[in-house]
């Protein structure tokens, strides 16, 4: 683009105008818009994990994100055989360095989605990476301090949480949010869609060889470098604990975005986790019957597999404002509003946070990751909030801050 | 003791492999081919609490059923294990659970390498700091250093004497996993060594010895960070500037604002180019906060 004497590209400008920008509408003149399309407005982008659901995730920052794209490179383990390091890459290392890419969409299988999405906010692009967001406690603390400490757009793959954000919903948020709730006996009961015997893993198959195309220490990456079965890679990748955590962490993040905006469980942690399960195996999940994460406040989320075992006998109990005093509704009616939803597209143009943004999702998913330490470790634990730790139970720590193979590490 | 058709009588307690013709009242949906529906804790402590009473020769009797290929013909002694490893973690166990370390420990000796890792994987679960020294002396070892390491982490206690003193002997990977290891401890007795390691020939030390030293919050480091952080190649100069913003920010934490503004206004001064103006504004940010 070139418009007289100054020259200022889509990158630079976004950038240079990110701190100014934070609470403001970007002109559309300037980005460009319907009847001035401007060549600024053209984000260069990357699609790192080219299976299963990475065309839709890409596909989408053009169609939901309404976003004018150009794909630049795509990259995969896989890709062995045809690499380039032009268009096709197996090392995501090579294609956050780009100076032209601004936007990484991420679908590889969740053991990469804290490292590729922080290493590419450290490079400066703004992300879109699919659910779940992590894979245990400790990736989504160092997610959110990158985007913090880079001020790059995050959103997770999964959009429950905008469409929650009305009305009667709003209003639940903002009791849940102002502290007038102590010792509370409300609960939101979430029953199945978790399929859990979908991906619970087989335990039956001989390892073999990778494919010739397929780069296989990269593809365990931080997890450890365990023999090849062809169902460590592609959608069956939701088996084993090295790269997710059976359909509880593939599935928890869709179904608990709106109801942990409504009821503020993206503001804290649970204090206490429960579940009900077998012993779990070592390397695949397996079945389980229902957790019960206890806050604070006194409100329980109880998760059900309704796949395996007795229910929890738990039922929904809501949050009404009927049922506070006089003080309390008034302490409620206090709260400031509440900021809107935005999309990752206009997040990325205004450089507000996206609704799905990094602390926000993180809260998120670990809830199905502290569901998980409970199932792995076979007994209750206590969670600090603030911490993020497991209160005076090492044992469970080691699950919420896994060790890396090196280079990785958070 | 129990003897070890007793040991294996109990073992094969834990239920078959699910096939379409699986009838577990516990099971709500159709099961699948190869998954494996394990039983209740309590039935499982059934088969655990016998086992852990027969003591470390009913324990070893149960890894001498481990096969090295994990193919699931051994998946019962693996999940017996495995499930031993966590119960004992429990409250009032402490004694088992010395026991089974101990066990894991000894059962190390002389077993195939892939059942070895096993072991190693096993005392990250369960392993207090009597399992470090041991898993010290696999870490130079090319199949099993990273299981190693991992449960090196995990213990905590003890585990940074084992990666210093392995570290002179290391090379290649080994070398690597050690330097980033003693970084992820914050190991200040080996900051000497992580500073001579970020002038490293490999590019990959190099890296995570700097996050190690910024992990660390290690003042000294700082000239030698930044001369780092204006490195060429790209990958290499974006993570040695976050190296830099970590430790500044750690440094200001620490309340050596000092040195963190040199770290801050030398990131503000050099990065000029569009592509890290990023870098720029949260280095000016810092500055002005």
């Amino acid at each position: 683009m070139k418009r007289g004497t100054t020259r200022i590209t889509r990158r630079g400008f976004l950038k240079g105008s990110a701190a100014a920008a934070a609470f403001t509408i970007v002109p559309r003149h300037v980005l460009g818009g319907p009847g001035t399309p401007a060549p600024s407005d053209t984000f260069g982008a990357a699609l790192i994990g080219c299976g299963g659901r990475g065309g839709g995730t890409f596909s989408d920052l053009s169609g939901r994100h309404k976003l004018n794209i150009k794909q630049l490179a795509l990259c995969d383990v896989k890709f062995l055989d045809k690499a380039d390091n032009k268009k096709y890459y197996t090392d995501f290392r090579r294609v956050v360095e780009r100076k032209d890419i601004d936007i990484v969409a991420i679908a590889t299988p969740p053991h990469w989605h804290a490292l590729i999405s922080i290493a590419a906010m450290e490079c400066g692009k703004d992300v879109v990476c699919e659910k779940p967001m992590t894979r245990f406690v400790a990736e989504g603390r160092a997610v959110a301090e990158a985007e913090k400490r880079y001020k790059r757009i995050f959103q997770v793959g999964t959009y429950g949480r905008e469409g929650a954000a009305s009305g009667g919903n709003k209003v639940t948020r903002k009791i849940m949010i102002s502290g007038v709730m102590k010792n509370s006996d409300a609960s939101y009961v979430r029953r199945g869609g978790f399929k859990i015997k979908e991906w619970a893993g087989r335990v039956d198959l001989k390892p073999e060889a990778p494919p010739k195309n397929l780069d296989w220490d990269f593809y365990c990456g931080p997890s450890p470098l365990k023999p090849y079965v062809r169902p460590r890679t592609g959608g069956t990748h939701r088996w084993y604990w090295d790269y997710e955590g059976g359909g509880l962490a593939d599935m928890g993040q869709h179904h608990l975005m709106g109801p942990a905006y409504i009821f503020g469980l993206d503001k804290t942690h649970p204090v206490e986790v429960e579940a009900c399960a077998p012993p779990a195996h070592p390397e695949v999940s397996g079945m389980w019957a229902w957790s019960k994460l206890k806050y604070a406040n006194g409100f329980t989320l109880v998760l059900e597999s309704g796949e395996w075992g007795e229910p929890s006998g738990m039922q929904s109990k809501g949050v009404r404002m009927e049922d506070l005093s006089e003080a309390d509704r008034k302490k409620v009616e206090e709260v400031p509003d509440l900021e809107p939803e935005i999309g990752f597209g206009e997040a990325v143009k205004t450089r507000q946070p996206a609704s799905g943004n990094a602390e926000v999702s993180h809260h998120i998913v670990c809830l199905m990751h502290l569901t998980n330490v409970a199932i792995r470790l076979g007994r209750p634990f206590k969670f600090d909030p603030v911490t993020e730790r497991a209160v005076g139970d090492e044992e469970a720590n080691r699950l919420i801050d896994q060790p890396m193979r090196a280079p990785w590490h958070l | 003791m129990a003897s070890a058709e007793e040991i294996k009588a109990l073992v094969d307690q834990v239920p078959p492999l699910d096939s379409k013709d699986t009838k577990d009242p516990m099971l709500k949906t159709r099961p699948s081919d190869g998954k494996l529906t394990g039983p209740v804790w309590e039935e499982a402590v059934q088969i655990l609490d016998p086992i852990l009473t027969g003591g470390k020769g009913a324990i070893a009797a149960v890894m001498d059923l481990l096969k090295p290929v994990d193919d699931g013909a051994d998946y019962k002694a693996r999940y017996v294990l495995h499930a031993m490893a966590q119960y004992v973690n429990r409250k009032g166990k402490e004694e088992e659970q010395s026991m089974v370390v101990d066990a894991l420990l000894s059962a190390l000796k002389g077993r195939d390498k892939p059942i070895q890792g096993f072991l190693i994987r096993q005392l990250q679960v369960c392993a207090d700091g009597r399992a470090s020294a041991t898993l010290g002396t696999f870490l130079l070892d090319k199949e099993l250093g990273e299981d190693a390491a991992n449960a090196l982490l995990a213990i905590r206690q003890g585990a940074v004497e084992q990666f210093r003193s392995a570290l002179p002997k290391a090379k290649g990977k080994a070398k690597l996993t050690i330097i980033q290891n003693l970084g992820v401890l914050k190991d200040a007795r080996s900051a000497g060594a992580l500073l001579e390691a970020v002038t490293d020939s490999d590019e990959a030390v190099r890296m995570a010895a700097a996050w190690g030293l910024a992990n660390l919050c290690e003042a000294s480091a700082v000239d030698a960070l930044l001369r780092a952080a204006d490195a060429k190649a790209p990958w290499e100069r974006a993570q040695m500037t976050k190296a830099c913003l970590l430790l500044a920010e750690k440094l200001q934490a620490a309340g050596k604002a000092d040195e963190a503004r040199k770290i801050y206004a030398h990131l503000r001064d050099t990065r000029k180019d569009a592509s890290e103006s990023y870098v720029r504004e949260a280095a000016a940010k810092a500055l002005s906060g």
